[in-house]
């Protein structure tokens, strides 16, 4: 396009934005200004953090009986809750990795929120093995080293193999993060000042912008992306075999990997929803966080809370055509046992809320998007809740029947972990441009060759 | 990201009629025909079992191929554009499908094994609100008319405003003019007819694609699943419509290669971009067939329980062990060695040949859904299968010829064509609410 008319700006993915040089001052003045509404959020998020040390502290020092697991229920809210930030952690390789190979350009402004997202949710899911194990300093043996008396985690369970697909997965997607992130980091480095500059000078490896650099940037992130994507899919798959290996009935169904998947992509893209909206408010990115970016991602919710509901039916069909006693059991258990508000709560957020998704005009309506978003969290924490604790609570002997209720320190440390999380992420997005800029320009118009030297990109 | 040129007017988009073509599919239903009767009548059950099979396999496949269209409407995928006709071509098969499903509801004790069990097995009586012959032939008369003919209808809102488009000329025949003024019939006008279509095809593509994934589930658990009463697995309904949308892109992909190699007016317009999104597609589904069948296979190895192995072990023991063997190899193992790469991928006799490969394991794979359930001894795969499958391939090829030869090949009406475009013309005068709402419709995808 060699100029660029008013009509055609209306066509563009980013109408109000007008030049190459307004990308870069308003993302990156987002950096240099914190404003009174971070500061609060910041100090809410330190304050949790806290919570977070104390509560864990006290189990450290009391013991895991501390918490409210017992037995039957040996896995309680601190695996719920860590399958709950697995699954949040899964949008962002989504977005980076399959969205990019899919040429969906929508994901371009949300794309470097949505990573650092994933990266931070598998830091909080993280902490949730250490706090489970009870002794959290012999948290090396789950990994396999050689050792003097040849002992090493069994490869055949589950378990382990989460530990390797989780950590893979952390791997991966930090670095995704960071190598997206390294032109960003140089346009940071040519705004900064002083010590900040040398920082981002280090972090931007020498970031030129020669076109020998971008091809290699742009070879490397297809590479990424192609090897990422099957990540995506494997991690929750692997999360889901935690329960699906299991003969626990409720547990034991083989579409749990395919379900989990879809379902933490759907919990993820509604964690990016929740997290963009007051991020667009606070810091005014409204002419880069477009109406259609939210429809966009209000369709990927849709979707993927599609595949949910089907799993939702299906299992319980089958629990009903299995004629098997224990698995009928558990589900109508579930329904209307000790556990419904816990069911109707995931049935409700999960399954009838996204029918509003339908509708375009909620689509188009961020604060109706916000609301939703939240419910779909809710509901996705409780769908794990759902899962592991009334099948637990309800295996084949009636005698071992029980009933589980959390403790004040597991509260502490699940109130902890949204804190922790937001921690960082707020943190994040006063280090790292939370927008891409590069990839922002590539969507944008052209500028005209004559303006380009005034505007003084890069 | 490429931008695709879609050109206004291209003059002669018709497949030429074949004689020849039509005599051979007409000769391959007869030899389908004739094996069927003649397997009839010395042994039944192995009959049906191969006719079953091969229902699921070619009515999967077309229905799959619907579905596709169906995604690249939600989705406002631009990439298929000379595609879209291809893959609507498959809809041609869905009534014939409807047809020769009918004979499947004669089936009986023999086919469905729980009608035994019934009598003395009292887990199987616990599932006789499901599994009863009434509302087994309600559900799936019910379930297909629905899915079909909404198939037809996307179809039908698919062709109209292109046929509209298609002035009378010299390779009119019969045939071309009757259906093009019998879809015609009430034309509106060109622009009013375009939103029409295009704002049903966007409604309906998401309703199509939901009653897809339940239809599928109902066909499968009654004429699979429930072949082997006491088992169940939440992931096999799932991963048998997944597999006939991957067989529906597979048949796309093939039918395109096809094309290419049969005109140069289409060759020049299937470009290398599109073979390589159908070879990306024909890969990523390949590799995510066998996604299911692992996340199936694992679960029920790990948990040992007999109910529940059992159906695996059938398949996975002598003597079927060799074909599923050759199924896993044909699905997955071959379409993942050849496709990886783009090179393969754009390479039309390549990328034709490991597809037939996949579709071939993915009809072994409908096979070995059915028979080992219900027939064990003697030779596990005879001349017999492939034989009675004829009758489904003559129909099946026919119909998609006749489709293609009957309406242009290549569709003009794009109504994705650079859609941001039509809303840049637009943009100043917004009263018109009419376009400028298909246009902010139309403008997602960029």
């Amino acid at each position: 396009m060699a100029t660029v008319t008013e009509t055609e700006r209306g066509a563009l993915t980013h109408p109000d934005v007008t030049s190459h040089a307004e990308v870069n001052e308003d993302v990156l003045s987002i950096l240099s200004r914190p404003g009174k509404w971070w500061w609060i959020l910041f100090g809410l998020a330190s304050a949790g953090v806290g919570v977070l040390a104390f509560s864990w502290g006290y189990q450290l020092i009391f013991g895991i009986g501390a918490t409210g697991l017992n037995s039957p229920v040996g896995w309680g809210v601190y695996i719920t809750t860590f399958v709950f930030w697995v699954g949040i952690a899964h949008s962002g390789t989504l977005i980076s990795a399959i969205l990019f190979l899919f040429r969906a350009r929508w994901r371009q402004s949300i794309y470097r929120a949505a990573e650092a997202m994933t990266v931070f949710a598998v830091m909080t899911a993280g902490l949730f093995p250490l706090i489970h194990l009870g002794r959290a300093w012999h948290a090396y043996w789950l990994f396999p080293y050689p050792n003097e008396r040849l002992l090493w985690p069994n490869f055949r369970s589950p378990l382990v193999w989460d530990v390797f697909a989780v950590t893979t997965y952390f791997t991966v997607s930090s670095i995704f993060f960071y190598l997206g992130s390294i032109p960003d980091l140089a346009a940071a480095r040519d705004k900064a000042r002083g010590l900040r500059r040398k920082l981002y000078e280090f972090a931007a490896l020498g970031w030129r912008g020669t076109d020998r650099e971008w091809h290699h940037f742009g070879k490397a992130y297809l590479f990424l992306a192609a090897l990422a994507t099957p990540l995506v899919l494997s991690v929750h798959s692997v999360v889901s075999w935690d329960f699906a290996m299991a003969i626990v009935p409720g547990w034991h169904a083989t579409i749990f990997a395919p379900y989990f998947v879809a379902g933490a992509i759907f919990s993820g893209v509604a964690m990016v929803i929740t997290l963009s909206v007051p991020i667009r408010k606070i810091f005014g990115l409204e002419k880069y966080l477009t109406v259609r970016h939210f429809d966009a991602m209000a369709k990927l919710c849709l979707v993927t809370g599609l595949i949910v509901f089907y799993a939702y039916l299906i299992e319980f069909f089958m629990a009903w055509y299995s004629g098997e006693d224990p698995e009928r059991r558990v589900f109508w258990n579930r329904l209307w046992g000790h556990y419904w508000w816990s069911t109707w709560i995931m049935l409700i957020c999960n399954g009838f809320i996204p029918i509003m998704l339908w509708f375009r005009r909620v689509r188009h309506s961020i604060a109706a998007l916000f609301v939703i978003s939240i419910f779909i969290n809710i509901g996705m924490w409780f769908e794990r809740y759902t899962i592991i604790v009334t099948s637990l609570s309800h295996e084949f002997m009636p005698f071992a029947w029980n009933v589980y209720r959390p403790s004040l320190t597991e509260m502490g440390i699940i109130l902890g972990s949204f804190a922790w999380f937001a921690f960082w992420f707020l943190l994040f997005i006063r280090i790292l441009p939370p927008v891409a800029i590069s990839e922002l320009k590539e969507v944008l118009p052209a500028p005209y060759r004559a303006r380009k030297k005034q505007e003084g990109e890069r | 990201m490429h931008d695709h040129v879609i050109p206004n007017e291209i003059p002669h988009r018709y497949l030429p009629r074949s004689r020849r073509g039509t005599l051979l599919c007409a000769a391959l239903v007869a030899v389908g025909l004739i094996a069927f009767i003649l397997r009839l009548v010395t042994d039944p059950d192995r009959a049906w079992q191969a006719y079953v099979s091969n229902w699921l396999f070619f009515a999967g496949i077309a229905q799959g191929a619907i579905i596709l269209a169906a995604a690249t409407t939600i989705t406002k995928a631009k990439w298929d554009w000379p595609l879209r006709r291809v893959t609507l071509a498959f809809g041609a098969f869905l009534p014939i499908a409807f047809i020769l499903f009918l004979p499947m509801l004669t089936l009986g004790e023999n086919y469905f094994s729980w009608m035994h069990y019934m009598e003395h097995d009292e887990i199987v009586q616990k599932k006789a609100g499901y599994l009863n012959l009434p509302f087994l032939i309600t559900r799936n008369v019910v379930g297909l008319l629905a899915l079909f003919g909404l198939s037809l209808y996307f179809v039908y809102l698919g062709l109209r405003p292109d046929l509209g488009q298609v002035p009378a000329s010299e390779y009119d025949d019969g045939g071309r003019r009757a259906w093009r003024e019998r879809l015609t019939a009430n034309w509106a006008g060109r622009e009013r007819e375009e939103v029409w279509s295009w704002r049903r095809m966007q409604a309906l593509a998401p309703a199509l694609v939901l009653v897809f994934a339940v239809v599928m589930s109902v066909v499968s658990i009654d004429y699979a699943m429930s072949l082997e009463p006491h088992w169940f697995s939440t992931l096999f309904p799932g991963w048998f419509f997944m597999g006939a949308f991957w067989g529906g892109i597979g048949a796309v992909a093939v039918g395109t290669v096809y094309l290419k190699a049969k005109d140069p007016i289409f060759d020049e317009h299937m470009s290398a971009l599109q073979l390589h999104d159908l070879g990306k597609l024909v890969f990523a589904f390949s590799i995510f067939w066998m996604y299911l069948f692992w996340s199936q296979y694992i679960v029920i190895w790990y948990g040992k329980l007999p109910w529940e192995q059992e159906w695996m072990i059938h398949r996975a023991g002598a003597p079927w062990g060799t074909l599923s063997l050759l199924a896993i190899l044909l699905c997955f193992v071959f379409p993942f060695a050849g496709l990886i790469g783009q090179r393969p991928k754009t390479n039309p006799r390549w990328l034709g040949a490991f597809t037939l490969l996949a579709l071939i394991g993915l009809w072994l794979e409908r096979y070995l859904l059915i028979a080992p359930s219900l027939y064990d001894g003697g030779p596990t795969i005879t001349l017999w299968e492939p034989l009675i499958g004829l009758l489904f391939l003559g129909a099946f090829l026919w119909s998609v010829l006749w489709f293609l030869s009957t309406f242009p090949v290549l569709q003009i009406w794009q109504p994705m064509t650079a859609p941001e475009m039509v809303e840049a013309e637009l943009a100043p005068s917004r009263d018109d609410t009419r376009v400028t709402e298909r246009a902010s419709e139309g403008a997602h995808s960029t």
